[in-house]
């Protein structure tokens, strides 16, 4: 008799589970709680039943029945409420949640360091506030040389400057390891330029460095290639032409085909199909020396791309000094 | 630089090479050639015509009609000049044509009712001179229906070239020529001297003393003398005006040519306006404060300017720009000529302290040809001579004491494989070399001297020659090696902390914002000893800024302006602050990266389930918290000191490490925000990035999460007013036991049922034994022994608990 009750009961918890409707509570009910359902058979059952076993069983039916009762007007309640539930307006708006994200230039640098982090680069950064020696003279720019003019530097004193570009991270990072060295190296330089829609007084550049006993220009055009397919694309021309860095010897610059003429021509890339991506070269020896690698031994490349130029060609914007206004409306599109 | 490519046709051999293939070349080996401007589409449809027959027009008698034949057929053209005659030959522009100087399009007009076909041109509508007074007529040989940019010479392509600042070399059209040379094989021709020289020595008619051979090694001139001044002809003015230089009189276009020629800049001094017929090159002396320039400027002299003086005074700075005292006038008969080789770091420093660039300098301060100086003053005297009459006095005066020799430069030809990964052929590097002016002194061997001249101030080293024959043989010519293998060193990435920074407020809805570093004044003081540049662009950006704070306004005011009120910002940047007036070294500032995070506006909008609600204090402390767990930091930026806000900020806090404060702000005052036109409240907090760098968990470890039940208990202290919270739930963390995991405030209120100065505030105590299910008891007695502590400690009451 006991084993029944327990299967009734547990047929009851299967069958209250599956109650979704009203239509399934009523036969529910009827089921287990009616004159004629399971709980009143298990009663009349339970008459038949040795009198010795009839307080226990009595105890146990009775514990049933509320139970059952109880989760009856549970269920009647829960379907109510569910029926006022339905009955909210789900095209109502919902709730304001926050959205940040990070600024255009720093996708754009992140998307440079995960493609050279992959090809085995290190990411090191520098000061901004440099000194003459890093900025120039280690990077082989004699005093009073007009390549200096090229950049036009803002000076705090004969001594110290902003860095008109990252290479004196390079410097700074061969004088304090060994080779092999071969990182990047992401910050902000600046130039003493006038601001317009396409130049700004500072801006990023990422720099690059790849110095072993064994590194040759072959290695420099194949790393910058691998570079620029996986970042501008695999459907781009390139091409090297001889250039000028005092820091390097001999010097280039990378041009990609022009995104918008295909190389035709056109107003953007000034009618020659080419757009310049960045500068490079090997490593001057002077550079080499002044850092204290032997240049008969080892022997790498450098090079230095403009960052934000890089980010007005991806996303087609057409000044420059939009990166820096910080408009949210602006920011909130990248 | 402008140049002609038919100019530097005169000195080399450029057939069967069509434009591209010259601009190409010299692009890619260096010489990037930007604008080009063909002549001859500029001149699409203009040809020589015939002037036919000259008739009335009948509605306008200052007006001709004429028959005009453009060699296709005759046509009816209206002419308002008063100069054209029948049988004339003239520059015709053809319907369908462009004017050069005004673009105007030519169309079959009616003028004054009558059909025009076409335009007989004036100088100025084709751009090549200013007159309109009346038609060009042509030389009467001319066929008629040649194009006219064939018959006036107008075929010309102008290469706009960068030159690099190492390529002085290349600064001239025999220069350019050089390179082409190199780069399609072809002969260099250099033109010959032939002087007819007068009997008389030209040391008879000066004297030349050079003072200071360190920074004028050779000085060399010629004398002309009993020229006419006067106007140059055309082919000259054409030469100069096609790169875009003004002709001026014949003796000053020949120096102007000759610069441009060959890269030899001259000048020429009137003779007779030479006190003592001298030249005497020195240093400026202390009274000679300023100088006339010949463009009438009077200009301050640098102290270590070289001058070019006569017995008396100074007649030019040396090799910037000459003197008005000594130029040549349309009176002048007798001229010397000028052709010197200054040493570049004596005209850059006096040219750039001058604030004066000319084509001269330009050039001197990146590097002349020594040896090309006498070349170019018998070339002057020479072209003088022919276009303006007068006699080259005998022989040059030429002061060159210590003639500078070729360079001699070791070079190894397996460098070049080991340095560009591939071989450039042996041969091929000979003929570059050559080509380009170096001559080898034994090419059989492997390890070659090769003697560089003096003109290629940029080549001294073997790595110098590597890239000449690089970027003449062509650098598309190195095939790049795909090197599987990524060799196995380890890799650092100093930019990882910040990007998790920046990861983690955007994850709280931080934008970030990326300022100028360049501030004013006023704002980089606001914060801290601030560093001025010494030569800043405006005053708006004439410091560096001390810390973030100054960006951050002015960006939000920018928003606020388009009405993006709203805001919830984050920068990550270098900070400059001296320590001492003067930067003598790295230990006179410290430059600190440094982040900063800034919320205004409403912190919730009013929508239709919530009431809007402007950021406070307690946001910002609420994000500091988010922030803090999100990169797993340590208590760093939980323990706030609290303080008076300098002039920045009220409702001030500061987090620390130990005695190292890692981060401040709070509410920044309103009068500050007004400063920046920012009428909203504004909450600040800047944070340094090594010390949050210094605040990370590194010894993070899995924790079982909780297999017991947490109990809760609260209780609501009366404390008085003036207690702070956060010394309340340190003392109760302090002295508690490792049962209580956590304390936190949930409701707070002063008011006058409380009594004054007083507040009441409910804290809830969660427990917790990692050991098994806490018995009543255990919890009871912890949370009677904290309330004891807190009544005792601080004078509170017990309001309730449970
Ligand atoms: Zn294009």
């Amino acid at each position: 008799m006991i084993d029944k009750i327990e299967a009734a009961k547990r047929e009851f918890d299967h069958d209250a589970d599956a109650v979704g409707d009203e239509r399934a509570l009523e036969s529910f009910r009827v089921k287990f709680l009616s004159r004629n359902g399971i709980i009143s058979k298990l009663f009349d059952e339970m008459k038949a039943a040795p009198n010795e076993e009839k307080p226990a069983l009595g105890k146990a039916l009775n514990q049933f029945r509320k139970g059952a009762e109880e989760k009856f007007t549970a269920l009647e309640e829960k379907l109510q409420s569910d029926g006022e539930e339905d009955a909210v307006d789900l095209s109502l708006p919902g709730e304001p949640a926050f959205v940040g994200g990070k600024h255009i230039l720093t996708q754009t640098i992140d998307s440079i360091k995960d493609i050279f982090k992959r090809m085995g680069f290190s990411v090191y950064e520098g000061p901004e506030l440099e000194s003459d020696y890093h900025n120039f003279e280690a990077l082989n720019f004699p005093p009073d040389h007009p390549a200096r003019d090229e950049q036009d530097t803002y000076f705090v004193n004969d001594k110290f400057l902003l860095r008109t570009h990252t290479s004196p991270v390079q410097i700074r990072l061969m004088q304090s390891t060994k080779p092999p060295v071969r990182a990047i190296m992401p910050g902000k330089v600046y130039r003493n330029e006038a601001i317009n829609a396409r130049s700004m007084n500072h801006f990023y550049q990422v720099e690059g460095l790849h110095v072993d006993t064994d590194v040759t220009f072959a290695d420099l055009k194949s790393a910058l290639m691998r570079f620029a397919a996986e970042f501008y694309g695999e459907n781009s021309r390139y091409r090297f032409r001889a250039s000028f860095f005092p820091f390097t010897e001999p010097s280039a610059e990378m041009d990609i085909s022009c995104f918008l003429c295909g190389g035709e021509g056109c107003r953007v890339c000034k009618h020659t199909g080419w757009l310049e991506i960045l500068g490079c070269g090997m490593v001057d020896p002077n550079v080499l020396k002044a850092v204290g690698y032997d240049p008969d031994v080892y022997s790498g490349y450098a090079f230095g791309m403009g960052v934000d130029r890089t980010a007005l060609m991806r996303y087609a914007v057409p000044d420059i000094r939009v990166l820096y206004e910080n408009d949210i409306r602006f920011l909130r599109q990248f | 630089m402008k140049i002609s490519l038919n100019w530097v046709k005169q000195y080399v051999d450029l057939d069967g090479l069509t434009m591209k293939d010259v601009v190409d070349a010299l692009t890619m080996s260096g010489l990037e050639v930007g604008d080009v401007v063909d002549q001859t589409a500029r001149y699409d449809k203009f040809v020589v015509a015939d002037v036919v027959e000259k008739g009335k027009h009948p509605n306008a008698d200052r007006l001709a009609l004429c028959k005009v034949n453009d060699g296709a057929e005759t046509l009816d053209v209206v002419c308002g000049a008063p100069n054209v005659e029948a049988g004339q030959k003239v520059a015709f522009a053809q319907v369908g044509s462009k004017l050069p100087r005004g673009g105007h399009k030519i169309t079959k007009a009616k003028i004054r009712g009558v059909v025009s076909n076409g335009m007989i041109c004036a100088e100025d509508e084709l751009d090549i001179g200013d007159d309109h007074s009346g038609i060009i007529v042509l030389d009467p040989k001319l066929k008629t229906g040649t194009p006219l940019a064939d018959a006036l010479g107008l075929n010309d392509v102008l290469l706009e070239i960068e030159t690099t600042p190492n390529r002085s070399d290349a600064l001239s059209h025999y220069g350019v020529a050089r390179d082409l040379s190199a780069l399609f094989d072809r002969k260099l021709t250099k033109p010959t001297i032939a002087l007819t020289e007068g009997k008389t020595p030209a040391k008879k008619f000066a004297e030349i003393a050079v003072l200071d051979p360190e920074h004028c090694p050779r000085y060399t001139a010629t004398v002309v003398r009993g020229v006419e001044i006067k106007d140059s002809p055309d082919w000259l003015k054409n030469r100069l005006i096609s790169i875009g230089a003004r002709p001026i009189n014949n003796v000053v276009d020949v120096t102007n040519f000759v610069l441009h020629e060959i890269g030899q800049p001259l000048h020429a001094f009137d003779l007779d306006r030479l006190a003592g017929k001298k030249i005497v090159v020195r240093k400026r002396k202390p009274e000679e404060k300023t100088f006339v320039t010949l463009d009438s400027q009077e200009r301050k002299l640098d102290d270590e300017a070289l001058m070019i003086c006569d017995a008396e005074r100074p007649v030019a700075v040396a090799g910037v720009m000459g003197g008005e005292n000594s130029e040549v006038t349309p009176e002048t008969t007798n001229v010397l000529i000028e052709s010197a080789f200054f040493n570049p770091r004596s005209v850059r420093p006096t040219a750039r302290k001058m604030a004066l660039s000319t084509d001269s300098s330009y050039r001197f301060e990146r590097g002349t040809d020594p040896d090309g100086t006498r070349w170019a003053a018998e070339r002057a005297a020479q072209l003088i001579v022919e276009t303006g009459g007068g006699e080259v006095a005998k022989g040059a005066i030429d002061v060159y004491p210590k003639k500078m020799k070729p360079k001699r430069v070791k070079f190894r030809s397996a460098q070049i494989k080991r340095i560009l990964g591939y071989e450039i052929p042996k041969k091929d590097v000979v003929r570059i070399f050559r080509k380009l002016g170096f001559e080898i002194d034994d090419a059989r061997g492997n390890d070659w001297t090769v003697l560089v001249p003096p003109f290629r101030h940029d080549i001294d080293r073997e790595i110098d020659l590597i890239e000449e024959a690089a970027r003449i043989y062509g650098y598309d010519l190195i095939t790049p090696v795909e090197r599987v293998a990524v060799p196995m060193i380890s890799t650092v990435d100093q930019t990882a902390f910040a990007d998790e920074i920046r990861a983690a407020l955007s994850g709280i809805g931080f934008r970030e914002i990326l300022c100028n570093p360049l501030v004013s004044e006023r704002e980089a003081e606001l914060s801290g000893k601030s560093i001025p540049l010494q030569n800043p662009g405006t005053v708006d950006m004439s410091r560096l800024r001390t810390s973030l704070f100054a960006g951050m306004l002015s960006t939000i005011k920018r928003n606020v302006n388009v009405n993006e009120r709203s805001l919830r910002l984050f920068e990550i940047g270098a900070t400059f602050n001296a320590r001492k007036d003067e930067i003598k070294s790295f230990d006179d500032f410290f430059e600190e990266r440094r982040l900063a995070i800034a919320m205004t506006g409403d912190a919730s909008k009013k929508t239709w389930r919530t009431e809007k609600r402007a950021y406070d204090v307690f946001d910002l402390k609420g994000a500091l918290g988010a922030f803090s767990a999100a990169l797993r930091l340590d208590n760093s930026l939980r323990d706030c000191y609290y303080d008076s806000g300098g002039r920045l900020f009220d409702h001030y806090f500061e987090t620390k490490r130990g005695k190292t404060v890692v981060g401040y702000g709070g509410r920044v005052k309103r009068e500050v925000a007004e400063s920046f036109d920012v009428d909203q409240e504004v909450f600040f907090f800047e944070l340094l990035i090594d010390e949050l760098f210094a605040a990370r968990k590194t010894d993070t470890r899995y924790a079982a999460p909780p297999r017991y039940p947490k109990v809760f208990k609260d209780a609501a202290f009366l404390l008085d007013a003036s207690v702070k919270f956060e010394d309340v739930r340190n003392f109760i963390e302090k002295e508690s036991s490792d049962l209580l995991k956590a304390v936190t405030l949930f409701d707070l209120f002063e008011g006058e049922s409380i009594g004054a100065g007083k507040k009441s505030a409910a804290l809830s105590f969660e427990f917790y034994d990692e050991g098994g299910t806490l018995t009543d008891d255990e919890v009871e007695k912890e949370f009677f022994s904290i309330i004891e502590n807190v009544k005792t400690r601080f004078n509170a009451a017990l309001r309730g608990g449970s």
